[in-house]
């Protein structure tokens, strides 16, 4: 290529601009990366104030608070929300912020489609809140939206219709951002550096960037469908036109179920950075815990129905899909067993960070496990629709995604922002979330055992005193969340400043190249491209 | 498994770094060049296409908005991707070509996996109705799908891959001529296409008042022929801007991604008919 290395001509400095232009027009990859972050901040605010106005209905069983059609629509859009637009637009954050700089990069292969992908959210999030000043309010039914509830008979109005829309939206966003993770990936690492001297954290966004390529286009066009069979009269879906209710399960946990691992394995790689690096071990099993993150990717796609075993489908697909969601127990343990034997024997440094991925293994296991349990066909079908199946949602999603984001958060803000937060409000965020946390889901557990439905407005009143007592939980995470985002805005202006390179001192044990850049990172990240010098042990 | 410490090696702010830079990085002194430049066309790309499927929301559900409204939806697509694709076509004389090659074209070809995907979900929608849900298939009352002219439209997709192929080889050879005359050869046979779909669609509708509210059947007929109707259009496009891009000479041996691309976009929409045909005609 020598002729073609003549060709190039050397491309001028980027042009500056300042304040809010340079935030609006910025294209490198860290900014998109924090306002990423920032939306998903802003949305679990909203999201996490759903959730309250859910959890004052039900502090009686026959409430006047809000009416049961604002209660449907405050339960669907706490789901929608705290899904698309907060844990996944966090961990794409993340990713986007780290992924480059972890494999010696510039920035990400396509920087410009990589703002859209992030500008590409913003239309349908306005969509999505819009939706509850239309005449019959929000959608409202559920996240999964299932037909015929949310086809045109039951779920009138424009807010079911849009919610659809922006769900098509951003899906797009999401194809964009996984085209240029994968791209990013493969076609960009420092010289030297190859596939298997990933930082599992870039590993994990590997296999989450296939699991969107693949699944998201599925929703896209089962959307299409739906949104049709609303606004045109087509019949996909209508019993009444030919088409299937069950066949709009079986599409949407086909992109459902990969959907969950794509917010659980960008977890999964912090837990492999925050656990090693404050036990101050190499991380344990690094081929290990490759090889399971492809196969719970591999195997995300075959489980699908198991959302649906009460659905109605043959019971040789009940076994078939019960065994392959009992396997996916295999590579999880592996996973979970070596964060264990990293953390084994090391002089173990209590940071926040620290906490709250300890915090992710204790109530992800227990998340884990009640996963096991509803994955046997006889136990789901006693407690489907119950709230034991919302308390193990949480236990994965909260306890584990959350509480992984929030050790990530801890982990990275000072080589992001070259400022360290206070440790003291951490540890009370994390104490509060913790206690909160257990305080307000565990007991869902018994409630469901009890027999109490999800989703409904209405309970027997024998169920009251728990879910009092649930409620008054939901103060501990609220005020978790009020010292968290105080301790964020307040630590980005007055934080204590640091420009260590390695601020947590733990690059010895570390296989990842952020530590090895300035702090903040400069917008070339490199001053010299790194080379990555592989040992051969 | 390699867990040392990574070395970075020591900036030397000036001279000798160009001659070592590794192929795919282009070569530069100054490290805050590698930042890349901003733009402002995504962010409006992306308020356009809200807009514009706001408009179209409106639009379906019955509202009267004005026209204008319409128009400027459209324009606040177009004009942005528009100025993305100029701001593309000038930075690219800084970028190593072969590097820009080979990411465009992973890229694209990730994005078409995608593309198959939300086909694959109709597909799937279709199998499943055919073979565990619906009675008999095609269910009573729906019409019968001719395949003679489909045939015949099929044939002539096929060829036009060949078609496109030549002119992609003939251009890389350096006969431009001859590869500007096999790229109109695929427009028209695109066209030709088209057309027959229309007819055939016009001929279900005005004969056997066959619509897509002719219950699922009709809905995943219309639905599925036209999406891929959709992307044929898509491709047409995207050959009559490779076919301008010849004419005006912005492409060439070196820089000729649009090509490539337009050539995966083609063999994809092709592929995927031949199975819609195979699925919807013939199955």
């Amino acid at each position: 290529m020598s002729t073609a290395d003549a060709a190039v001509a050397p491309a001028p400095a980027p042009q500056a601009y300042s304040g809010l232009m340079d935030w609006l027009t910025t294209t490198d990859h860290k900014k998109i990366g924090l306002l990423y972050l920032m939306f998903a901040f802003v949305n679990a605010w909203a999201g996490g104030l759903f959730a309250g106005v859910v959890r004052l209905r039900l502090w009686s069983p026959n409430s006047s608070f809000i009416s049961p059609h604002l209660y449907n629509e405050m339960l669907t859009m706490h789901a929608t929300v705290m899904i698309f637009m907060v844990i996944m637009p966090a961990f794409v954050g993340l990713g986007n912020y780290l992924v480059p700089i972890m494999i010696g990069a510039r920035d990400m292969a396509f920087p410009k489609l990589n703002a859209f992908g992030f500008w590409m959210m913003i239309p349908p999030a306005l969509m999505m809140y819009a939706s509850f000043f239309t005449v019959h309010g929000s959608a409202r039914g559920g996240w999964w939206s299932y037909p015929p509830l949310s086809g045109p008979q039951f779920s009138p109005g424009a807010g079911e219709s849009l919610w659809a829309l922006a769900i098509i939206l951003m899906g797009i966003a999401s194809i964009m951002g996984a085209v240029n993770f994968l791209v990013t990936i493969a076609d960009m690492r420092a010289p030297g550096m190859g596939w298997m001297d990933l930082p599992l954290f870039v590993w994990s966004n590997v296999i989450t960037a296939w699991l969107l390529l693949l699944a998201v286009p599925v929703v896209s066009g089962v959307m299409v469908m739906l949104l049709s069979d609303r606004m045109f009269g087509t019949g996909f879906f209508q019993p009444g036109l030919g088409g299937d209710p069950l066949l709009y399960e079986h599409l949407f946990w086909f992109f459902g179920h990969p959907e969950v691992y794509i917010m659980i394995l960008p977890a999964f790689g912090i837990m492999s950075h925050v656990v090693p690096a404050f036990s101050h071990k190499k991380v344990f099993g690094y081929k290990g815990m490759v090889i399971a993150l492809a196969s719970i990717g591999v195997l995300g796609f075959m489980v699908w129905a198991h959302h649906m075993f009460t659905s109605g489908i043959s019971p040789q697909a009940q076994i078939f899909f019960s065994t392959t969601s009992l396997l996916i127990g295999v590579p999880t343990g592996v996973k979970i067993y070596s964060w264990l034997a990293s953390a084994w024997g090391g002089t173990i440094d209590f940071t926040p960070a620290m906490k709250f991925a300890l915090g992710f293994i204790a109530l992800f296991i227990i998340g884990g496990l009640s996963g096991v349990m509803l994955a046997v066909v006889p136990f789901d079908i006693a407690v489907h629709d119950s709230y034991f199946v919302v308390a193990h949602l949480h236990f994965v999603l909260f306890g584990g995604s959350v509480m992984g984001l929030m050790a990530a958060i801890y982990y990275w803000f000072p080589k992001m922002t070259g400022r360290l937060l206070s440790e003291k409000l951490a540890n009370w965020h994390f104490w509060l979330f913790f206690i909160g946390f257990i305080w307000v889901f565990m007991p869902m557990h018994w409630l469901g055992f009890e027999g109490m439905p999800r989703r409904v407005a209405f309970y027997r009143p024998q169920f009251a005193p728990l879910n009092r007592f649930i409620s008054a939980g939901f103060l501990l995470l609220l005020a978790g969340g009020i010292i968290f985002t105080y301790n964020v805005l307040h630590s980005l202006r007055k934080g204590e400043r640091t420009s260590d390179p390695d601020p947590w001192g733990v690059n010895d044990v570390q296989q990842s190249l952020e530590w090895t850049t300035a702090t903040p990172p400069k917008p070339w990240n490199f001053d010299e491209e790194p080379e990555f010098v592989p040992a051969h042990d | 498994m390699n867990m040392d410490p990574i070395s970075t090696s020591l900036p030397t702010p000036h001279g000798g770094a160009a001659a070592a830079a590794p192929p795919g990085h282009a070569a530069h002194s100054d490290p805050s060049a590698h930042a890349p430049q901003p733009s402002g066309w995504p962010l409006l790309l992306a308020f356009g296409i809200g807009l514009f499927a706001t408009s179209f929301f409106l639009l379906a559900s019955g509202y009267h908005v004005m026209p204008l409204f319409y128009l400027s939806a459209l324009i606040c697509v177009l004009i942005p991707a528009l100025g993305w694709a100029t701001t593309i076509a000038r930075e690219r004389h800084h970028q190593d070509p072969v590097y820009t090659y080979r990411i465009l074209r992973r890229g694209f070809f990730y994005f078409l996996l995608s593309e198959g995907a939300i086909f694959g979900s109709f597909f799937a929608h279709n199998i499943y109705l055919r073979y565990a849900h619906a009675k008999t298939w095609p269910p009573v009352g729906a019409p019968y799908l001719d395949p003679h002219l489909a045939a015949i439209g099929t044939l002539l997709l096929v060829f036009s891959s060949f078609t496109y192929h030549w002119c992609h080889q003939a251009f890389l050879k350096g006969k431009k001529a001859l590869a500007k005359n096999w790229l109109l050869a695929t427009i028209a046979l695109g066209i030709i296409f088209l057309c027959i779909q229309g007819y055939d669609w016009g001929k279900l509708k005005a004969f056997d008042k066959f619509t897509y509210q002719h219950g699922a059947f009709g809905s995943e007929f219309y639905w599925m022929t036209g999406f891929h109707g959709l992307h044929v259009c898509v491709g047409l496009l995207f050959l009559s801007l490779v076919y301008y891009r010849m004419e005006t000479n912005q492409i060439d041996q070196t820089y000729n991604f649009s090509l490539t691309a337009a050539e995966y976009y083609w063999h994809f929409v092709d592929i995927v008919w031949v199975l819609l045909f195979f699925v919807i005609y013939l199955l």
